[in-house]
């Protein structure tokens, strides 16, 4: 079992399936910083915001993981994490000898706010990181990037610095859409045309119903008493399943 | 330092010009200093002459504790005590030098992100060395990080230190790799680095700046320290600009 990006990433190449065949050796050695960069300035307040932060942790992080994974490990998993997170900030960034969360808050919020700046800055016009087609360092920044934009959270400063930043938006949106096949304004043409064949069907049989209703009622004096008339229940459509999860995604 | 503390600082530096007299603070060269505090002190007096801002080393065995922030080296200039690297940069942009003003925003970026690679990588793959590498621990860390102390203080802070840095490690992921793991990533940081540098003389072309000057403090102190193994070393394709 493989866990943990850098070494999913490494699987994968040695599965032969690599982003990065239209690099050069010089952008393979500028993804590696990039990289590096992520994890030492930005991941720490995403951990903060996501697991450390009260608010945010009790309203949206905990439920949303707990209801995931089976009883009794929703009660001892999430504690861990936010431990581990907790653990993971101050041990990088707290100064010793006095471990306090206070002083090193700020710090953290403010690297995060310079290396999405930074981000911003490298990325410009251009569609992806590399020009036009993407490669691992899309998929690292954007596996950062799209939680921070559309989770929706209590406390959300970072969240808006993300928003002010247009070229990173414009990023985690080209991506989910072109590569998660869930649109972000609703259904999908196709999934509305089979909702509308549905309402149609079903008016259909409500007509109907009614109809017969009406005739039993004149039938009831004078014939015995017909067992009760279920509605035909509709099968969940694809469009009626991908409403169901698009709802799973946002808490 | 807090950020408020950071602002003052930098408001006071910008007023005054660098003296003369300015120092720099490292553990003891022959007996105490290890070899990421020896890195680091490097670089940072690399940085300063790059500056041409004149710069006196003075060995101390408390200046650990000396320091603000726990961390080697430290400068004192005027009435102001600045550590680490990063701090140390931006103190002396406050007054009026600085190495990276003619780069691109771009560039910047990409100047900062290599130093981070230099500091998740290298760095952390040196204090693994030092610190949870059994051998190393045992033959040079803990005779050297406690030499000037007397028994039992020198085996205290030695194995008090040691901790600190093993938590540290368990927090970030690496306390579970092997020693190979950890040469392999060195590998990698420094082909990224020899890729990134390529042929020119310096990583941004013509000038230097603090990237250079962190990567040669790490790279000449790999180089020239003595381990019990040597496979850090041999990891480094010999450069042949410096």
């Amino acid at each position: 079992m493989v866990s943990q990006p850098a070494k999913i990433l490494n699987f994968l190449r040695k599965q032969k399936y690599n982003a990065d065949y239209e690099l050069s050796a010089k952008q393979g050695a500028d993804t590696l910083a990039y990289i590096a960069l992520l994890e030492e300035k930005l991941l720490p307040a995403v951990l903060h915001t996501f697991w450390v932060e009260s608010d945010n942790y009790f309203t949206v992080t905990k439920p949303w993981f707990a209801s995931q994974i089976p009883f009794p490990l929703s009660l001892i998993l999430p504690g861990r994490m936010s431990k581990g997170a907790l653990n993971r900030i101050l041990l990088t960034r707290g100064q010793p000898p006095l471990y306090h969360l206070r002083e090193v808050e700020a710090q953290i919020y403010r690297d995060a706010k310079e290396c999405l700046n930074l981000l911003s800055n490298r990325l410009g016009t251009s569609q992806f990181f590399f020009g036009d087609t993407p490669s691992t360092l899309d998929a690292y920044v954007f596996g950062f990037l799209a939680p921070l934009y559309k989770v929706r959270f209590p406390k959300v400063q970072l969240q808006e610095h993300l928003k002010q930043l247009s070229n990173l938006c414009r990023f985690c949106d080209d991506i989910l859409s072109s590569y998660f096949r869930l649109s972000l304004g609703g259904i999908s043409p196709a999934g509305q045309e089979t909702v509308d064949a549905n309402l149609q069907k079903l008016t259909q049989l409500v007509n109907k119903e009614s109809n017969l209703i009406e005739k039993m009622d004149d039938n009831l004096r004078q014939s015995p008493q017909l067992p009760p008339r279920k509605l035909p229940t509709l099968k969940l459509t694809p469009a009626e399943e991908e409403n169901n999860s698009f709802q799973r995604l946002s808490p | 330092m807090s950020l408020v503390a950071e602002a003052f600082v930098s408001q006071i530096a910008a007023a005054e010009p660098w003296p003369e007299n300015a120092t720099l603070y490292q553990q003891l060269k022959g007996e105490q200093i290890l070899l990421s505090d020896n890195a680091a002190s490097l670089a940072v007096q690399a940085f300063l002459q790059m500056c041409n801002l004149p710069i006196k080393v003075v060995c101390r065995a408390n200046a650990e504790y000396m320091s603000p922030s726990g961390k080697v080296p430290f400068i004192h200039v005027g009435n102001q005590v600045v550590s680490e690297l990063g701090p140390i940069v931006q103190f002396v942009k406050a007054k009026g030098h600085s190495l990276s003003d003619g780069l691109g925003e771009v560039q910047k970026a990409e100047m900062k992100a290599y130093m981070e690679l230099v500091n998740n990588m290298l760095l952390t793959a040196e204090l693994y060395l030092q610190w949870c590498d059994e051998a190393t621990v045992g033959e040079i860390t803990h005779a050297r990080y406690g030499s000037p102390y007397p028994w039992p203080l020198n085996h205290i802070l030695a194995y008090q230190k040691q901790w600190e840095v093993k938590r540290k490690m368990k927090a970030i992921g690496w306390g579970k790799k092997t020693l190979d793991q950890v040469l392999e990533d060195v590998d990698q940081c420094c082909q990224a680095l020899s890729q990134r540098l390529g042929t020119q003389p310096y990583f941004f072309n013509k000038q230097p700046t603090e990237l250079d000057a962190l990567v040669f403090g790490h790279l000449y102190t790999i180089l020239t320290t003595q381990l019990t193994n040597d496979e850090l070393s041999e990891k480094i394709p010999l450069p042949d600009t410096w």
